[in-house]
């Protein structure tokens, strides 16, 4: 049932709208682009996060700049979350097309907040709704207000904001609780878990879902803390190359990517492997293959980075689920890759760099800062070199040193291994004893968290895809039942932990979406208690 | 110190394998030259040097020059000259390039370095073919060059790496025959001293492949410092890479002051010492 603001007092005594916390409310929030849907949802989601409770904030947008279809949408709980659920309670809407996609959503007692009520406010019709929106929720107008005042020092978007909120009545009653819940991006994770190890050169190229990144980084710029510099190069072959010879004069170096930049860089990619200098590459995939969908998610790109660049040599690839893996293991990656002058790439993906996440544990904790092993120009001589060489830097193609050549980078890759086992390679969730297990990466740790709760099962996060964790068999081995769950069409973890341990995962147990779109924590339920045992 | 003793130090033990009367043992004396009598005057230490080759034949320089360096990719010499400098912009960054390096695969960056203006030398070997590979044709081979790849002749007319360095905003544009070991040395050293980026071709026979573009001495004439931008226009032009008629300017063709790349980043300036 689709209500309009001067219907909602009637349904003030129903039951639904006194907000029981241990539900789970999703907002969605959408209209075109540049009518400013994202900004009002980051704006409540700080504010509930603020309340002491925890959000996941997603964000889905197309690529182009006016027009089209953009929405998030908010899942509030008091409970830790990282997904939402298919059912909408609210919808507000900026525009008619909002409502026409996803009414057949909304839940029976759900809320239209109908925007184009404020269209007298123009461009801060968004603020107006946004008031509504507050309002509604129950949340005080002072903290509201000084909110708006802080982000934008206009007094048009004061008025607009305060017009909206008492032009209200509350139908929920949020009440601030005590948590301190912090609310960040994945994308702001890799940002601030990299200047935090002590980055101090960012090199990339425009590449959605990858300059998030870049523009957090650029922001951090001229900082008295840092000597942070971001350049943007002329395309992705000069990132990676500019990011070697950075290194190679004793920079702490990071470049960012998406797939098809990931590829140009490949062979830059190769080089790191024969000159032993540390070169981490943070890679954002969305969906391909080519052009793909550029603005929506995809986990196709596990294989490339496992294997791209040509010739044989080590590489770490750490894969974070949320925001604070993307802090932690950004910090972990520039650290291994520093320590012993490997290739770190960190796999994101979309919907992790995209979303905003809450979580209660402070980031700040147990920082590995970036570490110097190697020699650099301005302390004496040092050559590296593309060809195979010997210890000075001279090429060689004597068959014995070429294999001396290949032993070193086989020895480095077990250092590399024995190196990673002191972090947590992978994580277990869940019932520990339960025959069943789920197993995935990447972006789908937060919605099969947020399902599992009452199945019997456990999950099984692998962080580290390589190297991988000889402990992983053994996990697999204990239980009777592996569920794969993917964002990709051919189960590439799959066929990576087949390759690893020999173990094959039931074809009827691979749950692949590749609609570009993230699971609703009750969508991906159904799936899992099918094929529970 | 002498500057033979200098020089020496400068040398490495590796086996050259340069074909015998190759243009490019000029060049690496040149460059011995050059930075011999840098260090001597005591303008900079050894370990104020780093440089950077790309691949071919000019590339294997690297093995032969005992200063910190870069043994890069094929076309890459200029964005990782580049990133060196954003890593340490106090180091004295030397590229040296083929002509199929900087003007076939890595043509991008080549019109990139003259915006970003770094405080850097490139020098290309430029001798009109892929050597290395055994003798294809490049983007600056003349019209009509027989190669394997093309057995009746290069159909496309080169392009002109100097026009296009005027065009790109080059702040110092010079060329060089790399025979004449004496003016080359002084072009290089102005070069390295030049604050920005400067560009040095080095017009270089190829003996062994593209024989019909060894008799360009005789068109080659020296001109001063030009800094005046029309008279470049017309001095870039004179040769067009494709013909061995004509004259062929040497020396700096264009110099010009221009904002350093180091200097446009504060990250950069307060490192500079």
């Amino acid at each position: 049932m689709q209500l309009v603001l001067s219907d909602i007092a009637k349904h003030l005594n129903n039951k639904f709208f006194f907000f029981n916390y241990k539900m789970r409310l999703n907002i969605l929030i959408g209209g075109e682009a540049g009518q400013g849907a994202n900004t009002i949802a980051e704006i409540v989601s700080d504010i509930l996060v603020n309340y002491g409770y925890y959000v996941f904030n997603y964000k889905d947008y197309q690529s182009l700049i006016r027009g089209g279809h953009n929405f998030n949408i908010i899942s509030i709980s008091e409970k830790p979350i990282a997904s939402y659920e298919s059912k909408l309670d609210i919808i507000l809407a900026m525009d008619k097309k909002t409502i026409d996609l996803h009414k057949n959503f909304l839940d029976k007692k759900g809320i239209v907040i109908n925007a184009r009520k404020f269209e007298n406010f123009k461009r801060n019709m968004n603020l107006a709704s946004l008031g509504s929106l507050i309002k509604i929720l129950g949340i005080d107008k002072e903290v509201f207000i000084s909110r708006i005042k802080k982000k934008f020092k206009n007094k048009e978007c004061v008025i607009a904001s305060q017009s909206g909120f008492d032009s209200q009545k509350n139908l929920f009653n949020f009440k601030r609780i005590k948590n301190k819940i912090y609310l960040m991006s994945g994308s702001e994770g890799v940002a601030e878990g990299a200047v935090s190890s002590g980055l101090n050169r960012y090199i990339a190229y425009p590449m959605t879902p990858a300059t998030p990144v870049m523009h957090r980084l650029a922001a951090m710029q001229n900082n008295k803390q840092n000597n942070l510099m971001v350049f943007q190069a002329e395309n992705e072959i000069a990132v990676i190359n500019s990011a070697l010879g950075a290194s190679f004069a004793g920079a702490n170096v990071m470049v960012g990517t998406s797939g098809g930049g990931f590829d140009l860089m490949s062979e830059g990619l190769s080089l790191q492997g024969m000159l032993e200098i540390p070169l981490t590459v943070y890679l954002a995939s969305r969906a391909g293959p080519a052009t793909g969908v550029p603005t929506y998610n995809s986990q196709a790109d596990l294989n490339v980075a496992l294997r791209a660049g040509h010739g044989e040599f080590p590489r770490v690839i750490v894969a974070p689920g949320d925001s604070l893996d993307s802090f932690q293991l950004t910090n972990q990656a520039l650290y291994l890759s520093s320590k012993l002058n490997v290739l770190s790439i960190i796999l994101s993906d979309k919907n992790v760099a995209e979303s905003q996440f809450s979580f209660s544990e402070s980031v700040k904790r147990g920082i590995l800062k970036i570490v110097k092993n190697r020699k650099i120009p301005s302390e004496g001589f040092v050559k590296v070199s593309s060809y195979e060489h010997d210890k000075f830097g001279n090429t060689i193609e004597d068959a014995e040193l070429v294999v001396k050549g290949y032993e070193n980078r086989l020895r480095k890759y077990n250092e590399l291994k024995k190196a990673c086992s002191k972090f947590n390679m992978f994580k277990i969730y869940g019932k520990k004893n339960s025959k069943n297990l789920v197993m995935g990466w990447g972006s789908t740790k937060g919605v099969i968290l947020d399902t599992i709760d009452n199945l019997d099962c456990k999950f099984l996060q692998i962080l580290y895809l390589k190297p991988m964790s000889d402990k992983i068999k053994k996990e697999l081995e204990k239980v009777e039942n592996i569920i794969l769950v993917e964002y990709n069409s051919t189960g590439q973890l799959g066929r990576l932990i087949r390759e690893k341990t020999g173990i094959k995962i039931l074809e009827k147990n691979r749950i692949l979406k590749y609609d570009t779109r993230p699971f609703a924590s009750d969508e991906l339920k159904n799936e899992i208690k099918r094929r529970l045992r | 110190m002498k500057k033979e003793k200098i020089k020496n130090q400068l040398s490495t033990k590796q086996e050259i394998t340069w074909c015998p009367g190759c243009l490019n043992f000029s060049i690496l004396e040149s460059v011995k030259n050059t930075i011999a009598d840098l260090i001597k005057e005591k303008k900079y230490n050894k370990k104020d040097f780093a440089f950077v080759t790309g691949i071919g034949c000019h590339a294997k320089i690297f093995d032969y020059l005992n200063l910190s360096g870069f043994y890069g990719l094929h076309g890459r010499v200029l964005p990782t000259a580049l990133g060196i400098k954003i890593g340490n912009p106090n180091l004295k960054v030397l590229g040296f390039g083929g002509d199929g390096d900087t003007y076939s695969e890595g043509i991008s960056h080549f019109i990139h370095a003259f915006r970003y203006n770094a405080d850097m030398t490139m020098i290309v070997h430029d001798n009109q073919s892929f050597s290395l590979t055994t003798g294809q044709a490049t983007a600056t081979s003349q019209k009509g060059f027989k190669t394997k790849a093309e057995p009746f002749g290069e159909i496309h007319e080169p392009l002109n790496p100097v026009k296009i360095a005027l065009a790109c905003g080059g702040s110092f544009i010079a060329r060089c025959n790399p025979l004449d070991i004496k003016h080359t040395s002084l072009i290089l050293r102005k070069a390295i001293e030049h604050k920005g980026f400067s560009y040095v071709e080095m017009i270089q026979k190829c003996l062994i492949f593209n024989p019909e573009m060894n008799n360009l001495d005789k068109l080659m004439y020296k001109v001063k410092d030009n800094t005046d931008y029309k008279k470049a226009q017309k001095l870039v032009e004179e040769w067009d890479y494709n013909s061995n008629k004509g004259k062929i300017p040497l020396g700096i063709l264009y110099k010009s002051k221009k904002q350093i790349f180091e200097e446009k980043y504060p990250q950069l300036k307060k490192m500079l010492k």
